[in-house]
């Protein structure tokens, strides 16, 4: 049994004592490839009351070590959040997701949604970042592999 | 009654010098516990105190360091990862 699914089950089997943190919902883990979970954001921010979006992770052989593959996808009533580091094909741009930046081994599923529950908490921009149009049509790279540049620290 | 003891075998239990319930950050097993890649606890899957103060086994902190982009940095405090050699 390899690194990850171990740690996976961990994860699982401490979410299903523990639960997770309000707004964070779990709604399919039936392996150790790719879960999906819900997020919703609470107060006043209008951009996403009364929503619900969901978070696909997949994970490779090598979780913790590297990062889970980590982007929102559509569904029955489940948009892309808008949000100036979220394009509209649901690939986030967030320092902690990526291996040469952010990441760290210390980290799971419920620190990242929280930490992404918590970037579309403090956004007050209806908008999608710039080149939204073009990357969506062109990119080709897995979401892990693309090069951000995080110089953005005001959302 | 005096009794006399003619021969007796010693049992001794182990544990890492840490709080109980600790567990290895990166894999989530508690310290006691051997990391996923070892089939038995102890010596052959030693904890490994950072001079930060964070501990880690020793072959899941060697996993992390070993990648390129670990940066040499401690998975908890971001300071380079150093410990005392024993």
């Amino acid at each position: 049994m390899s690194f990850a699914v171990r740690r996976l089950q961990k994860e699982l089997s401490k979410i299903h004592k523990d639960g997770l943190p309000q707004g964070i919902s779990l709604v399919k883990a039936d392996d150790f490839d790719e879960w999906l979970l819900d997020i919703r954001v609470f107060g006043e921010n209008p951009l996403y009351k009364g929503q619900r979006f969901r978070l696909k992770f997949k994970f490779g052989n090598n979780y913790p070590i590297e990062p889970p593959e980590v982007t929102f996808t559509t569904g029955l009533e489940r948009q892309i959040p808008m949000h100036p580091h979220i394009y509209s094909n649901g690939i986030i741009c967030l320092d902690l997701l990526s291996p040469s930046q952010g990441w760290s081994p210390v980290q799971n599923v419920e620190s990242v949604c929280v930490s992404i529950q918590s970037m579309l908490a403090s956004n007050r921009k209806n908008e999608r970042p710039e080149g939204n149009d073009e990357f969506v049509a062109r990119n080709t790279k897995s979401p892990k592999h693309i090069n951000f540049v995080y110089d953005d620290p005001t959302v | 009654m005096k009794v006399h003891v003619q021969k007796y075998s010693a049992v001794a239990t182990w544990k890492w010098d840490v709080a109980e319930d600790e567990v290895c950050g990166i894999c989530r097993v508690q310290f006691d516990g051997t990391c996923p890649s070892c089939k038995y606890p102890g010596e052959d899957c030693p904890l490994l105190v950072g001079k930060c103060g964070h501990s880690f086994h020793m072959h899941c902190i060697f996993d992390w360091i070993g990648t390129e982009s670990s940066k040499g940095l401690c998975p908890m405090c971001r300071q380079k990862f150093e410990f005392e050699e024993s």
